[in-house]
């Protein structure tokens, strides 16, 4: 059997398509975007494979929440608990997808295009002014296909999440899977 | 300064140690004992509660969280199946359900999850499950009340016939989601 040049075509463009496609799933400016006086999205580089805690939906929002090994190892001995701290070092992120129905399934709704992504960090002694919590918003702009920051300074979060002082500001609780 | 003292490192190892005994404490005791009469051991997926996020779904009923292992993810990552290539041999998925409730402490309208529900699991192995396209599916249903597992069915195609809908798409109906 010959290879044929049509044959031969397919098969780079297949592989341009493929290498595009990579290039799409790791984006841009993800190392360098920085809220003004406030976080930076590389302090939480590697979100991308962290634990899932938990998901929500609201509106035409759906979202995940992940978590670094510290903030598992929180949830996993209890926390958030009344009156108990989480440890320094714990880190959190949402990410927002605008949802759409699944082409193949419509019952269901599924991530359209990224949203943003809210983190939080600890940091007791840098974050003292907000609970010990850091907040950062990078709002995702699908044209350029990178991150802009939300305002500026590490306080964004801090009105919403007074309401949970009591469990360390924290919302998301850890359901059983 | 970004030295990383033994003290550190003892410290994460610790926090890390603690997470996966966390992890055995909080998980009914017997699950991994479970298996569909015919079908799929619950063991296959072990370790399935640290597994990579693939996507997210939610209908009228359920809230649900598809994870894949680090061969699946792999997969994806290489542009499987958008590039017409199947799953390789090893891939292991899973999807989580929970009921979902508003959440009674956001200070605005949200869902969240308030009950697990079930967990489906597929695998991938052409030799092993070749009459259902290389993909073998198992479904447990979980029992708030005794917190435990039960197996629902028997044999490894329960997920088939529905999955034949994404063919094209080597079987798989969620995409990985850009983050």
């Amino acid at each position: 059997m010959s290879v044929t040049r049509k044959g031969i075509f397919i098969t780079i463009a297949a592989a341009l398509l493929a290498a595009a496609g990579g290039v799409a799933i790791a984006q841009q400016n993800k190392d360098t975007v920085a809220v003004p006086g406030g976080l930076a999205l590389s302090e939480f580089k590697g979100y991308e494979k962290w634990q899932v805690i938990g998901a929500s939906q609201s509106g035409n929002i759906i979202d995940v929440i992940v978590g670094n090994p510290e903030m598992i190892a929180a949830y996993e001995a209890g926390l958030p608990a009344e009156g108990k701290k989480i440890p320094d070092g714990a880190r959190m992120v949402k990410i927002h997808w605008n949802g759409k129905k699944h082409p193949d399934f419509p019952a269901a709704t599924i991530p359209d295009t990224l949203h943003d992504l809210d983190t939080m960090v600890k940091d007791s002694k840098r974050f003292a002014a907000t609970g010990g919590w850091g907040y950062g918003q990078f709002n995702y702009d699908a044209a350029s296909d990178s991150f802009k920051p939300l305002g500026t300074g590490p306080g964004c979060g801090f009105a919403c999440h007074t309401k949970a002082a009591s469990v360390d500001y924290v919302f998301t609780r850890y359901p059983k899977r | 300064m970004s030295l990383i003292s033994p003290k550190s490192i003892f410290a994460v190892s610790l926090m890390v140690s603690l997470a996966v005994l966390g992890g055995v404490s909080l998980a009914a005791p017997d699950k991994y004992t479970l298996k569909v009469p015919d079908g799929l051991s619950f063991s296959d997926f072990k370790g399935y509660e640290g597994w990579q996020v693939v996507s997210l779904a939610q209908t009228d009923q359920v809230l649900k969280a598809i994870v894949a292992n680090p061969t699946m993810i792999a997969a994806y990552r290489g542009g499987i199946p958008g590039n017409g290539k199947p799953f390789p041999d090893g891939s292991r998925i899973a999807k989580i359900q929970w009921t979902y409730k508003k959440s009674t402490e956001a200070p605005f309208v949200v869902n969240v999850p308030d009950k697990y529900q079930d967990i489906f699991f597929i695998e991938k192995d052409s030799k092993r499950f070749p009459k259902t396209s290389g993909w073998g599916y198992a479904r447990f249903v979980y029992a708030p009340a005794s917190d435990s597992f039960s197996p629902d069915g028997k044999g490894s195609d329960c997920g088939y016939a529905c999955h034949t809908k994404v063919a094209a798409k080597d079987y798989i109906f969620h995409p990985y989601q850009k983050r």
